[in-house]
């Protein structure tokens, strides 16, 4: 699918109940709409039209690299919906919408001091080509700056790049970065562009093994971002709306690092941010200086320590018994001994579990058979039960509702016992059936595979649950060698990501390499393909509405809620953020 | 003596030897693979397997065990995956850090049960014998992370009157060192207090018993003499060879204690290492638990051995 191509005529009038958008501000907007693109004034249409919300409208402006001010007022005239992330850089973002997310104030901060920060233990060695876990991504944001910053509201801000457009055929094939001016690596050489080249490069290059090839393998190969003078343009392998994401915090090995980096990171941590690296000990912590050169907003803060903590039982006991300010990254559940006592600080993401049922294999050939299966879940209560409230329901696709894409008129999937049971009876299955459950050990996913296996009772299925850690249940993580990839039903864990691309293409697409229902349906992936090529919202709604459909019929997974995280301070502690991939930002916090 | 330390040398060198194997087996029949464990479940399938190939892994077994072996024999503990760095300073550091936890939880706990048990021994049937006993089987019946968190809840949160970390800030002296291991250590006193104390107490009533003992009080032996050359002497050499095998017990099986107090040990290292299929990492530091427990188990037998003749005799015989 292309962009729609349509001639326009009067702009839309952006409160026509009148309100606190007064004429003035009406003609301040047809004069900026004269100048904005046709894909920026769609995304505007939509959201005075009522079908994005600011938050939305927000960050699908923040995409296309519209302007900051005219964001802010445009938003200003929408609903009231509020925005809390927050970004280091500190620099006025594209979409003018930056708060703290812990409840800064505007008291000046006492500059100086030591923060402690209790946070989960990198798994492995901190190499910005490689990192894939928490941990690691967690050290290397303090040390690096990206492209874009991905906020938790889904909003991108501007980062190494001041700004950014599709350009070319405007098709979204080709995107235009202009590169920050002044901005110093830690050893005080400037930043270039050709160093921005040279990390893309790495990281699209297969043969340095990089863990953003997930993101890149179809989208950006090697030898196709160019310098030119302060910009850097990237020719994509194929129209992508989303672009500006990929090389966003949400593509956590995308910290830009000197031309010449040789993936000797822990000895030689040389990034742009607001920390400089001090010391840094496999599973036992990490310690950070105040980068006085940073470009953006200072850290408030001397010095910070991390101390990496294996347990979260062991993360929590460290904030009571004051060995930390913060415990980053808490589960809901574990978070509970903190309440009353210490600030939580939420952190809104797209993370979620996809409960699979192979398509191809008995008992779940028949789609009324998933269905059923789907029907007798509870989400509310699933996610009272496990989040105490703290997610959003998920309608067994991967469009969260916090997506500016997710068509949200598509009816939600509710627990629907006696349509559950005609839909099995239909399928020839109304004696019910005996099938194992393989389940990932993580976080609350044991008891979300308990609580299938007693909502599915009452229909006669026999769930036997297998839990296996992350190692067994994996494998070889190709098909033929991975219970995840393998088993007839299963349960796995996904990170947040800003943008559903990922969560739409190696799950579900028929070539799909982590398609565990083995679900292929050619149109579903043609469906996919047009989403990936759509720039403006309008446009991607209509196929993502598609696509909805399409998946609560077919229903290969079954996608119950996108959960929340919490991180834990002292109450004095305030004004550190939190992105959505859950890289913290303690560049405005303070103490008391 | 030197033929009886010369016969244990060599059959911990072939134990060693079966371990080697039995380690490499167990650990390589795991599923899953490094590449994957390193990169997570999102990376690219051919990234991974090139990781892989980088690590060796794809190498064969036999391969991959001769080059480890090779290795350890010179000194050399190979590379963790995970970290990629030797092997040889990982296991070091830790080994070094458990062996102050273990050097503090040893000087508390073996005083502490010897005296209890020998105690409960003299008093045995009263009042004293069932308090102790009792309270040491209510110790080792609760699971370390219970009494941890309980002993971190009372005394680190509640009182504040220890840290409930036990790694003290760089550079720490000793006493800061100590402080900071003190819930640690009493969490193991918790735990080994019943079964050494149980064991002094059993060899101190069989001594009581005996009739050397017997013999030594009609002689008109003082008490005191007759309980601490008959009684205690004889006594506690059972209590002796328990005691050394805790050693290995209290160096590298404290995992549980280790994540719970955030302390960097051989435990933890070895429990984190799993999770990401560290194979170089998790052989070599099992390899060197297992010379930890032979060592601790020989020292025991050597001083049981100096305590009682018929011991050493008896192996020359």
């Amino acid at each position: 699918m292309r962009i729609r191509s349509r001639v326009r005529t009067a702009p839309v009038d952006p409160n026509p109940s009148g309100g606190h958008c007064a004429m003035d501000r009406y003609r301040r907007l047809d004069l900026a709409r004269r100048s904005m693109s046709e894909i920026e004034n769609d995304t505007v249409d939509e959201y005075l039209r009522g079908n994005l919300s600011r938050r939305q409208f927000v960050a699908r402006a923040s995409v296309l690299g519209m302007s900051g001010g005219l964001v802010a007022f445009l938003a200003a005239c929408g609903d009231d919906d509020s925005t809390t992330t927050t970004t280091k850089a500190g620099a006025t973002t594209a979409a003018g919408a930056t708060t703290t997310a812990a409840g800064a104030t505007t008291a000046a901060p006492k500059p100086g001091g030591t923060v402690k920060i209790g946070c989960t233990a990198p798994s492995a060695s901190i190499d910005p080509v490689k990192v894939g876990d928490l941990g690691g991504l967690i050290v290397l944001y303090q040390v690096g700056d990206y492209l874009t910053f991905s906020g938790s509201d889904l909003v991108l801000r501007p980062g190494i790049a001041e700004k950014w457009e599709p350009t070319g055929a405007k098709d979204g094939k080709e995107w235009t970065f202009t590169i920050r001016q002044g901005v110093k690596f830690h050893d005080g050489t400037a930043l270039t562009p050709d160093d921005v080249v040279a990390t893309f490069d790495r990281l699209a290059d297969p043969a340095n093994k990089s863990n953003a090839l997930s993101v890149f393998k179809g989208v950006l190969t090697k030898g196709n971002v160019k310098a030119n003078g302060q910009n850097v343009v990237f020719t994509l392998d194929a129209p992508n709306g989303n672009f500006p994401y990929l090389v966003s915090t949400d593509n956590y090995n995308a910290i830009i690092v000197k031309k010449d980096y040789a993936s000797d990171f822990e000895t030689k941590p040389i990034g742009t941010g607001p920390w400089k690296l001090e010391k840094y000990t496999p599973k036992q912590g990490a310690s950070f200086v105040r980068n006085p050169d940073y470009w953006g907003t200072k850290p408030t803060f001397d010095r910070a320590e991390f101390t990496f903590y294996a347990d979260e039982a062991a993360l929590v006991l460290g904030l009571q018994s004051g060995a930390v300010d913060i415990a980053h990254a808490v589960s809901i559940a574990g978070g509970k001994p903190l309440a009353g006592g210490y600030s939580p600080n939420l952190i809104p993401s797209t993370a979620h579990r996809q409960l699979h049922m192979r398509v191809d294999q008995d008992p779940f050939k028949d789609k009324r058979t998933r269905q059923a299966v789907a029907l007798t879940l509870n989400r509310p209560e699933i996610i009272k039960g496990l989040f105490d409230g703290k997610a959003d329901l998920g309608n067994d696709s991967p469009f969260a509702p916090a997506y500016p894409s997710t068509d949200k008129s598509v009816a939600q999937r509710a627990q629907d016992l006696a349509k559950a049971k005609s839909l099995l009876a239909a399928a020839g299955q109304d004696k019910g059936f005996d099938i194992q459950l393989n389940a990932i050990k993580a976080q609350e996913v044991p008891d979300y595979a308990t609580l299938v296996q007693n909502a599915v009772k009452p229909l006669g299925i026999n769930v036997k649950t297998v839990v296996q850690d992350a190692g067994e249940f994996y494998g070889d993580a190709v098909f033929g060698k991975s219970p995840w990839l393998d088993a007839t039903m299963g349960i796995v864990d996904y990170g947040h990501r800003g943008v559903p691309n990922v969560f739409l293409g190696a799950p579900l697409l028929s070539d799909g390499t982590w398609n565990s229902a083995h679900f292929k349906n050619s149109t579903y992936d043609g469906l996919v393909k047009d989403y990936f090529s759509a720039l403006d919202v309008a446009s991607q709604k209509t196929v993502s509405k598609k696509i909805q459909e399409l998946l609560l019929d077919e229903t290969p997974i079954v996608f119950a809620y996108f959960f929340n995280y919490t991180s834990w301070s002292k109450k004095d502690v305030t004004g550190y953020g939190i992105t959505g991939m859950g890289q913290l930002d303690l560049t405005k916090a303070k103490k008391g | 003596m030197g033929r009886f330390l010369l016969r244990r040398l060599l059959s911990a060198a072939a134990t060693l030897l079966v371990l080697s194997v039995v380690v490499f087996a167990f650990l390589n029949v795991l599923p899953g693979n490094p590449g994957r464990a390193i990169m997570g479940n999102l990376a690219d399938e051919a990234a991974v397997q090139a990781l892989n190939d980088e690590l060796g892994y794809s190498d064969p077994l036999p391969t991959r065990y001769f080059r480890w072996v090779g290795g350890v024999l010179q000194g050399d503990f190979g590379q963790s995956y995970a970290f990629q760095r030797d092997n040889g300073p990982l296991i070091w550091d830790a080994l070094f850090e458990s062996s102050k936890l273990a050097l503090m939880a040893f000087s508390l706990v073996v005083p502490l049960s010897l005296a209890g048990g020998v105690l409960a021994g003299l008093r045995k049937g009263r009042l004293a014998d069932r308090t102790i006993s009792t309270v040491g089987l209510s110790g080792i019946a609760i699971p370390e992370f219970v009494s941890g968190l309980f002993l971190v809840f009372l005394f680190a949160i509640t009182w504040e009157w220890f840290p409930g970390q036990a790694r003290a800030e760089e550079g720490a002296n000793v006493l800061e060192q100590a402080y900071h291991l003190v819930l640690p250590s009493l969490t193991l006193v918790i735990v080994l207090f019943g079964y050494i104390a149980r064991m002094a107490r059993a060899g101190t009533i069989d001594a009581i018993e005996s009739d050397y003992t017997r013999t030594a009080t009609l002689k008109g032996l003082p008490r005191s003499t007759v309980l601490r050359r008959h009684v205690l002497r004889n006594g506690l050499v059972p209590t002796v060879a328990v005691v050394s095998t805790q050693v290995g017990y209290l160096i590298a099986g404290l995992a549980v204690v280790e994540t719970t107090f955030v302390y960097p040990g051989l435990g933890s290292l070895i429990i984190q290492a799993i999770p990401k299929r560290d194979f170089p990492l998790l052989q070599s530091a099992i390899l060197v638990v297992g010379i930890l427990y032979m060592v601790s188990t020989l020292l025991g037998d050597l001083v049981t051995a100096a305590l009682n003749p018929r011991v050493r005799l008896g192996s020359e015989g």
